[in-house]
C-alpha cells in the first residue's frame, strides 16, 4: 500500500494525514521574494564571508609555499604541496587511522548505543536516571575530556593503575605511550565521550516507532525477535544512516581530544589529519602545505557526504516513517 | 516532508567540510586590545606571574596609561602568537628567543629595530644580545640568559655509587646503567613535548663536529656529515637502554607528572634542562625539589671536536611589534631599572644578563650561580635548534629527535629528513 492510495487516515500509523492537512497552510503563508531576500541577506553575507571565502583562499594558498607571514603569498608551486602530500608518511597514516575510528565506531561504538537505547526503552525504575547518567560524558567539551583522562591514565599515579592494582593487577600499562595500544585507547575515550549522545538519538528514533505496529504484530503471532528485525530495525533505518553519518565526519574532524590526550603522539602513533594540518600550518608555519591538507579534508569530506546521500540517504529521501511502512 | 530533510543533509555536509577549511584559514587571535599597551608573557606560575603584574600596574599609574598583560603557558603562546603573526597583528610587546622564529617575524615586518633605541642596552652584557641581532640590527631585549645542562639528583646518584658527575659520553652511559641497577629511573624526558628531546641531539653534534661543524652545516643546509649521524646513533643506544621514566613518550614538561615534576619529587635522577629547570621543578611538583641538585655540563665524545666550555643555551626576552607606541620601549627599560631587576632576579631565580651581574643580585641563589658561572667560563654557545632554525625546520629536527628515540627514525633517515627540511627551506 502507497501513500497516494490513503488520502485520509494513515492505515499504518493511524494518524490523521499530515501531509493533507499541513500543505495547504504552507501554501498560502509562503513568503514574498522581498521577505526572502531581507531575511536570508545577513546570514548569507555570513556565510559567505567566513564559509566561501576562507574555502577558496586556502584552494589558492594551496598552490604556494608560503609561511603565512606578510601580506600575500607569492612563490607559486603548482601542485607540489599535493605531491608530498602524497608521499607523506604522517598524512598516509592518518588517513590510515581515521579509517580504523570510523571502522571501530561503526563496528563496537553504534552497536553499543543502540543496544543501550534499546534497554533504556524498556520500562523499569530509575531508567531516567540512566538516560541522564549515559549522557553526562557528552556535555563535557573535548578539551575538559582530555584533560580528565590525561589524570586517569597518568604512568605515575593515574587512577587506572591504581584502580587495576587494587584488584592484583599490577602492571605498568602504557595508556597513552605505547604506540601499538594508544589508537584504541583513543577510541575507548571517544566511545566514553560520545555513546550517550548516540544513545539519546537512537532513543529517540526508537520512540518515534508507534507502539500499534507491535500490537499489531503480537496480534499477528510475531515473536519479539521478529518484531525487533521487521518493525524496530527498518523504522531505526533513517535515525542509523544519520548517526552513522555524523559519526564518520566526527572522525574526520578529530582534533581537540587527540590534541589535547597526546599530542598526536608518540611520534604520530596517534596524529588526526587535522592535528597534522595545525602542526605543519601553525607551528612550522607550512600554511601552503597546511592549506593543501585541508582541501584534501574538505574533498573526502565533500565526496563521502555527496556519495553517502547520493546511495544512502538516497532512501530516506521518500519520506522515512510512512513509506518504509508503506513499502512492506 | 522532502524538502526540509534534503535541506538539513545538505547543510550538514557544507557545514561539516566548511568548518575544516574555516580551521586552516581563519585564524582569529589578535594583539588587538583597548589598553595602550599589550603584552604577551609565559611567565603564568607564580612568582614571576604576580611580580609582572606588578610592574606593569606600577609602570601604567606612573605613566597614566593601560596595559593589558596577557600570562600565556609556553606551548599556547607559541601556538597563539603563531596565529598573530600570521594575522598580521602581534602584541605590543611579546615574549621572544630570538633566533630563526624573531627572524622570520623580523621578515615579515612585525617587529621593530630597537637598535639605539633602548636607553638601558648599556646595562646588557653584549653577548646575551646575540640570539635577537639579526643583520647587525637589535629586535628583542633579554631579560635573562643561561644554558642547557644535566640537573642532577645528587642524593640519587650517590645511591647508585655514583662518585662524580660522567664527563664523557662512555662514563654517562656507565653512570645511566648503575642507576638502572639500582632501579632508579635515570632520567626524565618529556617526550610528547619533543623539544627537551632534541637537546640530546643537539648537543651530541656540538661534541662530534663542534660548534664550527654546525655552523657550517645550518650555513650549507646540509647535515651528511659523518658526526650528525654518529650523534644519531649514539642518542639511539641512549633510547635502547630504556633510561627514561615509565610513559615519557606521553609525558610533557609541565604537568603535574611531567619531566619537571618527576624531577621536583626525586623519581627520577637527572634531567638535561636550561637555567629554569630548578624553579620549574618546584613550581610543577609542588615541592621543595630535591635537596641536593647538582649541575654538570653535557660529557665530551671521544674523538670529537665539541668541548665542555660549549654550551647550548639562550634566554628570555621581549620584542617590541612594528607599530607599538614609544611607552612600549620605556617598559621594557623598566625592567632594566635596578631595583627592579634585581627583584626579578631574586623572586624568579632568573639568571641575570646585566652586564655587572653583581650589581643586580650580589647574592645570587646557588643554582643560577651555577648557571651563570658556567656562561662566565663559556667558550661558544648555540641557540636552541627549534629557535635558531626556520620553524619548519626546528620542527623537522623536533621530530626526528623523538622519532629516533623511540626507534622510528634511523640516524640516517634523521639526516635525511633535516638536509630535505633545508632544501624545502631555500
Amino acid at each position: 500500500m502507497t501513500l497516494k492510495e490513503s488520502p485520509g487516515a494513515s492505515p499504518v500509523t493511524g494518524r490523521s494525514d499530515r501531509r493533507a492537512g499541513t500543505s495547504p497552510r504552507r501554501r498560502s503563508g509562503r513568503p514574498g521574494a522581498g521577505t526572502l531576500a531581507t531575511f536570508i541577506a545577513p546570514g548569507l553575507m555570513l556565510f559567505l564571508l567566513f564559509v566561501i571565502v576562507p574555502v577558496l583562499f586556502a584552494a589558492y594558498v594551496a598552490f604556494f609555499r608560503w609561511n603565512g607571514l606578510g601580506g600575500v603569498p607569492t612563490d607559486f608551486v603548482g601542485l607540489e604541496n599535493f605531491r608530498n602530500l602524497l608521499q607523506d608518511e604522517v598524512f598516509l597514516g592518518d588517513l590510515w587511522r581515521l579509517g580504523l575510528i570510523v571502522v571501530l565506531s561503526l563496528a563496537v561504538q553504534l552497536p553499543l548505543s543502540f543496544g543501550l537505547a534499546m534497554l533504556l526503552h524498556q520500562r523499569f525504575p530509575g531508567r531516567t536516571a540512566f538516560r541522564l547518567l549515559f549522557f553526562v560524558p557528552y556535555v563535557l567539551t573535548e578539551a575538559v575530556t582530555a584533560v580528565l583522562f590525561r589524570l586517569v591514565l597518568s604512568p605515575n599515579r593515574g587512577f587506572a593503575d591504581s584502580l587495576l592494582a587494587t584488584v592484583g593487577i599490577d602492571t605498568h600499562i602504557g595508556w597513552l605511550s605505547d604506540r601499538n595500544i594508544v589508537m584504541f585507547v583513543i577510541f575507548g575515550i571517544l566511545t566514553w565521550k560520545f555513546f550517550g549522545f548516540h544513545m539519546i538519538l537512537f532513543l529517540a528514533g526508537r520512540q518515534n516507532i508507534p507502539d500499534e505496529l507491535y500490537e499489531a504484530a503480537a496480534i499477528d503471532g510475531a515473536t519479539g525477535a521478529q518484531a525487533f528485525r521487521s518493525i524496530t530495525l527498518p523504522l531505526m533505518g533513517p535515525t542509523v544512516r544519520m548517526i552513522v553519518f555524523l559519526s564518520i565526519i566526527g572522525s574526520v574532524q578529530l582534533f581537540d581530544l587527540v590534541y589535547v590526550l597526546t599530542g598526536g603522539g608518540p611520534f604520530h602513533a596517534s596524529e588526526t589529519l587535522a592535528i597534522t594540518m595545525y602542526e605543519q600550518g601553525f607551528q612550522r608555519n607550512q600554511i601552503g602545505y597546511a592549506s593543501a591538507l585541508s582541501i584534501a579534508m574538505f574533498l573526502i569530506s565533500l565526496v563521502f557526504a555527496l556519495l553517502y546521500q547520493r546511495f544512502v540517504l538516497n532512501r530516506d529521501l521518500q519520506g522515512s516513517l510512512t513509506n518504509a511502512g508503506g513499502n512492506r | 516532508m522532502r524538502k526540509p530533510l534534503r535541506r538539513l543533509r545538505a547543510a550538514l555536509a557544507a557545514g561539516a567540510a566548511a568548518s575544516l577549511a574555516l580551521t586552516a584559514a581563519a585564524c582569529g587571535d589578535s594583539g588587538e586590545s583597548d589598553a595602550d599597551i599589550t603584552w604577551w608573557h609565559i611567565q603564568n606560575q607564580d612568582p614571576l606571574m604576580s611580580t609582572w603584574q606588578e610592574f606593569a600596574d606600577d609602570f601604567s599609574a606612573d605613566n597614566d596609561l593601560t596595559i593589558d598583560v596577557q600570562a600565556i603557558e609556553n606551548q599556547a603562546f607559541k601556538d597563539r602568537m603563531g596565529t598573530a603573526s600570521q594575522s598580521g597583528d602581534v602584541p605590543d610587546i611579546f615574549h621572544t628567543w630570538g633566533g630563526g622564529v624573531l627572524a622570520e617575524q623580523v621578515e615579515a615586518g612585525l617587529v621593530q629595530d630597537l637598535t639605539g633605541k633602548l636607553d638601558c642596552i648599556d646595562q646588557i652584557n653584549p653577548i646575551a644580545l646575540e640570539p635577537y641581532t639579526i643583520d647587525g640590527k637589535l629586535y628583542g631585549m633579554p631579560f635573562d640568559a643561561g644554558v642547557v645542562g644535566f640537573w642532577y639528583n645528587m642524593d640519587l646518584f650517590a645511591q647508585a655509587g655514583i662518585d662524580a658527575p660522567p664527563a664523557t659520553w662512555d662514563e654517562f652511559l656507565t653512570a645511566v646503567q648503575a642507576l638502572k641497577d639500582a632501579d632508579i629511573a635515570p632520567i626524565a624526558l618529556a617526550g610528547a613535548d619533543k623539544w627537551p628531546g632534541h637537546y640530546y641531539w643537539t648537543y651530541l653534534a656540538m661534541r662530534t663536529v663542534g660548534l664550527d661543524g654546525l655552523e657550517a652545516a645550518a650555513e650549507a643546509g646540509d647535515f651528511s656529515d659523518e658526526g650528525f649521524i654518529q650523534a644519531g646513533e649514539m642518542v639511539a643506544e641512549l633510547a635502547a637502554m630504556e633510561p627514561f621514566q615509565p610513559g615519557f613518550e606521553s609525558a610533557v614538561y609541565g604537568e603535574a607528572d611531567g619531566q619537571s615534576a618527576v624531577m621536583g619529587e626525586g623519581l627520577a635522577a637527572m634531567e638535561l634542562m636550561g637555567q629554569w629547570a630548578p624553579q620549574a621543578q618546584r613550581d610543577n611538583s609542588g615541592t621543595e625539589g630535591p635537596e641536593n641538585l647538582g649541575f654538570f655540563p653535557f660529557p665530551t665524545v671521544t674523538g670529537g671536536a665539541g668541548t665542555t666550555t660549549e654550551w647550548l643555551g639562550g634566554g628570555n626576552g621581549y620584542a617590541v611589534a612594528a607599530d607599538a607606541p614609544d611607552e612600549a620601549l620605556d617598559f621594557l627599560c623598566n625592567f632594566m631599572e635596578p631595583e627592579n631587576y634585581s627583584r626579578a632576579i631574586t623572586e624568579g631565580n632568573l639568571t641575570p644578563v646585566a652586564a655587572d651581574p653583581a650589581s643586580v643580585a650580589p647574592e645570587m641563589n646557588e643554582d643560577t650561580q651555577k648557571v651563570v658561572d658556567a656562561l662566565a667560563t663559556a667558550t661558544g654557545t648555540q641557540l636552541y635548534l627549534d629557535q635558531a632554525y626556520p620553524p619548519a625546520i626546528g620542527g623537522v629536527i623536533n621530530d626526528a629527535t623523538e622519532g629516533l628515540l623511540l626507534g622510528q627514525v634511523t640516524p640516517e633517515d634523521f639526516v635525511t629528513m633535516v638536509n630535505d627540511a633545508w632544501a624545502a627551506e631555500a
